[in-house]
């Protein structure tokens, strides 16, 4: 990080040549040892179960496409915030429902050439939809159709006695989306204990959707899918959210470590342009040095190839310094003599002659 | 506080002339290909127009402070 010396308070300013990695590193890994392996969930607080501990760490910083429990913090509009009846339509709309959310059952009558989806009626209450709703979202769906509302249910004349095209569409009716946001997941309200704000939080990373509905807070409005946050608003923001994601890994664990440090791993996986892991096939992966690469991981196939293509070594990271007994450029030892071509030829060999 | 940029999560950014580029280069004793990276393709440096070798000055919140950050405009 370039820190300006003069803006920042002198207790944080580092000296030239300081190693902020392997402190960063070093930081992060002492604490780390006194985290739980497997978290243990506690039943039924929750609806969304996010990875946390280790596991997560893990993920984040081997730089994982997908996480494996995708969540979206959705905040909404100041006024919208602050009533909770507001914030259910809000909710309403975002939720994901799929037909086979609500239905109970789909029975098809292939030799009238009809379909008749049971609905659940009590979840089809819950999200506040009705039958000539859904029925219409069917219609829309499958085109070509006429869906009617009838007693426990809707009858959907598909005007066809084709096996395969009845199946299909049965498929197809199962998987419709019949309100929500694709993508967004369940969703439910939150309060803020401390602003005592309302808010939502959902189990999908459709970021990009969420944000299209009114009443989305667009600003504030987050997920904990690194990546989908790189595609929609590039690598700066990908790293913040990389290292407050770090950040509240390890807050929820009750460690407290230095945010600069975990900034600083968020800065060196992102300083590609995109976001790199630091195993093996990233940032380690990807030294320049031979003797630096050979001593991480798969030793042999570094040297190898390094002895088959004629790899130089310019020998300055820290790893192969010490690989090879040799004074390690960091700190005072960052610091090397140096002297100009012309400035040598004018030193005289007169001194040497006399002894 | 409402941000610039549209997102809590981006934080200002701008194009450097390249002049000063120079300037920053000299001070900071550093090469172009020594600063970190930022794709024309990514949505920020769309937005700015910024041609590849072009860098991006990016003004970090932290704390109470803003401190500025490079990134040179690499072909993705």
């Amino acid at each position: 990080m370039f820190m300006a010396r003069d803006k920042v308070d002198k207790k944080y300013a580092v000296e030239y040549g300081e190693p902020v990695g392997i402190i960063a590193a070093q930081s992060v890994g002492e604490p780390g040892t006194q985290m739980i392996l497997r978290s243990f969930h506690l039943a039924g607080i929750e609806s969304t179960i996010s990875t946390s501990g280790l596991p997560r760490i893990i993920e984040l910083v081997d730089a994982k496409k997908k996480p494996s429990t995708p969540i979206t913090y959705i905040y909404l509009d100041e006024r919208i915030g602050k009533s909770f009846d507001r914030a259910q339509e809000v909710l309403k709309k975002v939720n994901e429902v799929r037909m086979s959310n609500i239905a109970k059952r789909v029975l098809e009558n292939f030799s009238k050439g009809k379909i008749k989806v049971i609905l659940d009626v009590q979840e089809l209450q819950s999200e506040n939809l009705t039958a000539r709703q859904v029925a219409s979202r069917i219609e829309k769906e499958l085109g070509k159709v006429d869906a009617t509302v009838e007693e426990g249910g809707i009858i959907i004349n598909m005007h066809t006695k084709n096996l395969k095209d009845i199946r299909a569409a049965s498929i197809k009716i199962m998987k419709a989306l019949v309100s929500g946001v694709d993508g967004a997941g369940k969703a439910t309200i939150r309060k803020d204990d401390r602003t005592g704000e309302f808010y939502l939080v959902s189990g999908g990373s459709n970021i990009e959707g969420v944000m299209a509905v009114d009443g989305v807070d667009k600003e504030r409005t987050t997920t904990n899918d690194v990546f989908a946050i790189y595609r929609l608003f590039g690598i700066e923001a990908a790293r913040n959210a990389l290292g407050n994601e770090l950040k509240r890994t390890l807050k929820e664990q009750k460690i407290s470590v230095e945010d600069r440090h975990l900034f600083l791993i968020a800065d060196a996986m992102t300083a590609s342009g995109t976001i790199k892991g630091v195993g093996r096939h990233g940032l380690s992966g990807e030294k320049k040095s031979v003797f630096a690469r050979a001593a991480y991981e798969e030793t042999l196939k570094h040297l190898i190839h390094a002895a088959a293509y004629g790899e130089v070594d310019p020998m300055k990271g820290v790893t192969e310094n010490i690989l090879v007994g040799k004074q390690i450029p960091i700190g005072t030892g960052s610091v090397k003599l140096a002297i100009k071509k012309e400035d040598l030829a004018k030193i005289k060999p007169k001194d040497a002659k006399k002894e | 506080m409402p941000s610039k940029s549209g997102h809590e999560l981006v934080p200002v950014h701008e194009l450097v002339s390249d002049k000063e580029t120079k300037e920053l280069l000299k001070t900071m004793n550093l090469d172009i290909t020594n600063l970190p990276r930022i794709f024309s393709t990514d949505p920020q440096a769309v937005k700015l127009g910024a041609r590849p070798g072009q860098v991006i000055r990016i003004l970090r919140r932290f704390e109470n402070a803003t401190l500025p950050y490079y990134r040179v405009v690499v072909e993705d």
